[in-house]
């Protein structure tokens, strides 16, 4: 629906079809829907969508897949916690929901070009994260280094396994990965996704910029070590999860100080956001 | 500006005329020294000198809880519902006219907001000048006892039986005039309306804050680690009953019913509010604002600095009814920027 429509509310979600189902984790799963009316969301990276399990309710969800020109399908990854997603779990292929947006600030990908780009994914973040590193491996010749730091709290919750497998085994891309507790299994990094960052091999401060997303104890920790290697305040790019139920910057939930996240976020320049006392 | 004179026994007629149009609102006397906006009949008394509505016109549009989506659950399609009546409201207050313009350049802007737009447009304001201010209220020292705009017309009691009334909208003129030619308003009655107009805003001015309004922000820009926070916060009970009863409060929450059949639905929204306890709790138990002294605090940064600094002006009007409202006596913006202002007078 569209605004010039005389009957437009924004309110309305158009429907999107369950065209693929993936379990990445014991709580965690992929979802690929396409728009029934065929038309792409046109989304960037790091936007959102509001999803609707109507009877259920309605809530925010990051687009995990780059942006595609030859197919409107996008991917998103939920995990099994509250109300909308215990309902989408239940989904089936074939079955419907409802799907609002594109919503909120992205990363910008033109500015990101040419430089190199640090990923820091703590936990869940990777997902809203998939978008822009896919974005980038399909143009990679416009990117620099991609480094890419994955941090999760056990190896049972680990999602994108395989991809991430794939990634490391890439002359291109550098995988640095950990985990908060390790099982019997484990053989790699162990600690919080901040020990990371020293293992980065000569880091160019003044040419990278950083995306992160995370749980929200994140934050700070990883922006203060990014700040102490050098890397300007400027160069760092958080998106922060917010409860959300309008997504169009009137409902007041996901408000961070006077900022909205849904619509002046969740994507934000860490210098747009450093004076506010409730942001990270 | 057009201003015409009209006549108490000239109003009743009036009256009759705009319900017969649309539902038409007035402040009446509800009990002992409550005042609040009722459907009007023939039999209501209309309250000229009340001093503060107990609830906020808001709900006019929008209200408590409206609509938005109607849904069939199996086929996931859904379609807009847009509920706008033709509605006067007459007798509003410049402070709470203030609130509704707030509340129109907010839902305005960015994604329009169509269901509250609708319904403001569907809307006939008459604004009313105070004849008495509330012990509550601290409106005269918040920019908030002129308006110049949101209103079709504009009424002042210039004596017992006379109202001086200054023309807003074409709209607003027609309907004044819908039971014939009334007198244009001479010079004299035009100078007593101002008169009773500086009259009630020096009785406004005597009651409010102790410094200008407009330093607000930087204020609390630099007191958000007051003891004042956490001192006043100890005893708020979260009941929300401050933001309820606020003229520019706005926040809402979205909930859905099923039909009995389970077939079809509706989403709709429901007055939220950022004291309450679960306003940013999401999946996970994680609370963005978990504690009182968050969300009190949030409250009087909302009113006196982030709506500022989007807008140009205070997100508090200064109606005072969050004063009246709040059982714990701590929700009084009007104090709380007082003393964080006097705590910095004693400190430098």
């Amino acid at each position: 629906m569209s605004p010039r429509q005389a009957n437009f509310s924004p309110y309305v979600p158009r429907p999107a079809t369950l065209v693929r189902k993936e379990r990445l984790s014991d709580m965690v799963s992929l979802f690929a829907f396409e728009p029934d009316d065929g038309r792409s969301l046109a989304h960037k990276p790091g936007q959102f969508i509001m999803l609707s399990m109507y009877g259920v309710g309605e809530a925010p969800f990051s687009i995990s897949s780059p942006p595609r020109r030859q197919s409107v399908e996008f991917e998103i990854a939920v995990r099994n916690i509250g109300t909308v997603t215990n309902a989408l779990h239940e989904l089936e292929v074939g079955q419907k929901v409802g799907v609002r947006g594109p919503h909120g600030t992205f990363f910008p990908v033109q500015v990101f070009m040419g430089k190199d780009t640090l990923f820091v994914a703590g936990g869940l973040g990777y997902i809203p994260l998939r978008s822009l590193l896919h974005y980038q491996l399909r143009h990679r010749d416009e990117f620099g280094r991609i480094i890419v730091l994955v941090g999760t709290r056990n190896p049972q919750e680990r999602i994108f396994t395989d991809q991430i497998a794939e990634l490391a085994a890439r002359s291109d891309v550098e995988v640095y990965e950990t985990v908060d507790v390790p099982d019997a299994g484990w053989k790699g990094n162990v600690g919080v996704i901040t020990t990371l960052l020293p293992q980065i091999r000569s880091l160019q401060p003044d040419n990278t910029y950083v995306a992160m997303v995370g749980p929200p104890v994140m934050y700070k920790f990883v922006i203060a070590d990014c700040q102490k290697m050098g890397i300007p305040a400027g160069n760092i790019y958080v998106s922060l999860e917010r409860k959300m139920k309008c997504g169009l910057g009137k409902c007041g939930h996901c408000q961070i100080n006077g900022v909205s996240a849904c619509i002046d976020g969740p994507v934000f320049k860490y210098t747009e956001i450093q004076t506010l006392k409730e942001a990270v | 500006m057009t201003a015409y004179t009209v006549y108490m026994e000239q109003l009743g007629p009036l009256l009759a005329e705009w319900s017969r149009r649309m539902g038409v609102f007035v402040p009446v006397q509800i009990q002992e020294a409550l005042y609040d906006f009722v459907p009007w009949s023939e039999h209501e008394e209309i309250a000229w000198d009340y001093d503060v509505a107990y609830n906020s016109i808001k709900r006019h549009f929008f209200p408590p809880r409206e609509n938005l989506i109607r849904f069939d659950a199996a086929a996931c399609t859904a379609t807009p519902v847009f509920e706008a009546p033709d509605q006067l409201l007459f007798g509003v207050h410049p402070y709470d006219l203030k609130a509704v313009n707030q509340l129109d350049q907010i839902m305005e802007g960015g994604a329009p907001d169509q269901n509250y737009m609708r319904r403001r447009e569907k809307t006939v304001i008459f604004a009313l000048q105070p004849q008495r201010v509330a012990a509550t209220a601290f409106w005269g020292s918040m920019g908030s006892g002129h308006v110049d705009i949101g209103f079709d017309l504009f009424w002042t009691k210039i004596s017992p039986n006379a109202f001086y009334v200054e023309v807003g909208s074409p709209r607003g003129e027609e309907l004044l005039l819908a039971c014939g030619d009334l007198p244009e308003a001479t010079l004299a009655e035009r100078e007593a309306a101002r008169r009773e107009r500086t009259r009630i805003l020096a009785e406004a001015r005597g009651q409010g804050l102790k410094y200008p309004w407009e330093e607000t922000p930087r204020l609390l820009a630099r007191n958000w680690d007051s003891k004042l926070w956490r001192h006043k916060a100890r005893r708020c009970l979260s009941c929300g009953s401050c933001v309820l009863v606020c003229p520019t409060c706005y926040c809402f929450e979205v909930r859905e019913e099923m039909d009995v059949d389970m077939k079809g639905g509706t989403r709709f929204r429901e007055w939220d509010g950022c004291m309450l306890p679960s306003f940013a709790l999401v999946a996970g138990d994680h609370n963005f604002r978990g504690q009182a002294l968050e969300r009190y605090r949030h409250r009087y940064f909302r009113k006196g600095k982030y709506i500022y600094d989007k807008i140009g002006e205070l997100g508090c009007v200064g109606c005072g009814r969050c004063v009246r409202a709040c059982t714990a006596g701590i929700a009084n913006p009007m104090a709380v920027y007082n003393e964080l202002w006097e705590a910095e007078q004693h400190e430098s």
